[in-house]
């Protein structure tokens, strides 16, 4: 019975109309506390239950969810699916990058090199265009690590404390922002250093940021309650308040036709900006307090982590 | 569980014999059975939100911590508390020992829909060096 309700949500939002959404709702474990969320190569939801130390992951086919314990002390921030469909994830409990094997279930850690700071406050992670994963460590560091050889460099942050989202753009550089250090900087791939770019709105709380398809940078700024865009290419700024009395924008992800999706907590609500024709769509969540802190997805899938809820959301839209 | 209150004798008792132990403490002292040096150590937890200096020039996304014992929740002007923490202001909740303990094991247990995101501190002795961290900044003062 539960098989044929999901497969008629599935069949109902592929026969939506154009312009049309719909949003179905998973109920975790109680204590789960999906931070962040991951779609998979077959259509698997992976997600990171922060507080219990687990790996999640949703089959929304039949709704079965897996929880696969990372380890003593893990407690994992952020997840995202790497060029060898595998779950990777920024664990700040066990200070570590770890990864779980799609087939066997396995988990394999990589520590952080302790001497340096035991406890980085590891927030997200991006894969550059050769392999390697970049991570940051809102303690004020970043760093990157060759799955291959093990090799792992931990670099000082800019401003010190703060560094929070990261991404990759389509050619594989490596972006990241800081919250606290209120900047968006580039890294050189090979040296590790930083550049850093000042969004034009002072302390604006840049926490998460995103590459579109033409490697625009595109951020969610907590304070300001803005999405705002760097052009590498242009050099030039650009941003834009969200909708509402007093927006906080926390998440940011750009779709595949480069449409800007955002969680906003002072609606409760997520987000879609069209930049063309610089408009929002809210889709609010049926329960207070949702507390999104990212989402992510697929063409026609925006899939969402409702820590305050505790449940995965999904909206399906053409 | 319900956090503490101000206005109960106990709580307040507490939250008055922790703020005296602050101003006696020695820098690496114990409070409550917690060790500051150690919990200067586990405050890295925090630290990317927090701040114990009182003249933290960054805006971070908690509130500055020191002197928080014996300080009610929501307290300090011009921070953007969560309105679940301005409820539980409004509910008596104060910064002692007890709560801050209780806070750290299980925040949405204090706090329901609290915005902070820091996993759960499971060991209790961690918990009590941080809280004798805490403390050593001396106690609130109004």
């Amino acid at each position: 019975m539960r098989h044929l309700l999901f497969a008629l949500t599935i069949l109902a939002a592929l026969s939506l109309p154009a312009g049309a959404q719909v949003s179905t709702y998973y109920d975790l474990a109680k204590g789960d506390y999906p931070h962040d969320v991951a779609v998979g190569p077959t259509g698997e939801v992976w997600f990171a239950g922060q507080k219990a130390g687990i790996a999640g992951r949703l089959d929304p086919n039949t709704g079965k969810i897996e929880r696969i314990a990372l380890g003593k002390n893990a407690a994992p921030h952020g997840v995202i699916v790497g060029p060898d469909g595998a779950p990777w994830f920024t664990d700040g409990g066990q200070n570590a990058i770890v990864r779980v094997d799609p087939l066997s279930r396995d988990v394999k850690v990589w520590p952080l090199p302790p001497e340096r700071m035991p406890y980085t406050n590891l927030n997200t992670a991006a894969f550059d265009g050769r392999g390697r994963i970049w991570f940051t460590g809102q303690n004020g560091i970043y760093g990157r690590l060759d799955p291959h050889t093990g090799d792992m460099t931990v670099w000082d942050a800019p401003k010190g404390r703060g560094p929070y989202g990261i991404t990759a753009t389509p050619t594989g550089d490596i972006w990241f922002v800081s919250l606290a250090g209120n900047y968006l900087a580039n890294v050189e791939l090979e040296s590790g250093a930083a550049t850093v770019y000042e969004p034009p709105t002072k302390e604006q709380g840049a926490r998460r940021v995103w590459s579109d398809s033409k490697g625009r940078l595109w951020i969610s700024e907590w304070n300001s309650g803005n999405v705002s865009v760097y052009d590498p290419a242009a050099k030039r700024w650009n941003q834009w308040k969200l909708p509402g009395a007093s927006p906080r924008t926390y998440a940011v992800w750009v779709d595949p036709d480069d449409k800007i999706w955002l969680t906003d907590w002072g609606a409760n609500a997520v987000v879609r900006f069209d930049p063309e024709k610089q408009t929002f769509a809210s889709f609010p969540s049926d329960r207070p307090g949702a507390n999104v802190r990212q989402l992510l997805g697929r063409k026609g899938e925006a899939w969402i982590a409702e820590s305050g809820t505790e449940r995965i959301r999904v909206i399906r839209y053409r | 569980m319900r956090a503490k209150r101000a206005g109960t004798t106990p709580g307040l008792a507490a939250a008055l014999l922790v703020a005296a132990l602050g101003t006696l403490l020695p820098s690496a002292g114990n409070a409550e059975g917690g060790n500051a040096a150690r919990g200067e150590r586990a405050f890295q937890r925090c630290f990317a939100c927090h701040s114990i200096d009182p003249n933290e020039p960054a805006k971070l996304q908690g509130p500055n911590l020191s002197n928080i014992m014996g300080r009610p929740a929501a307290e300090l002007p011009g921070f953007a508390y969560s309105q679940a923490m301005r409820t539980e202001r409004a509910a008596g909740l104060v910064w002692d020992a007890a709560t801050l303990d209780r806070y750290l094991a299980d925040p949405e247990s204090v706090v329901a829909g609290t915005a902070m995101s820091v996993p759960p501190v499971r060991d209790p002795q961690e918990r009590a060096d941080l809280v004798a961290f805490l403390a050593r900044s001396g106690p609130y003062r109004p």
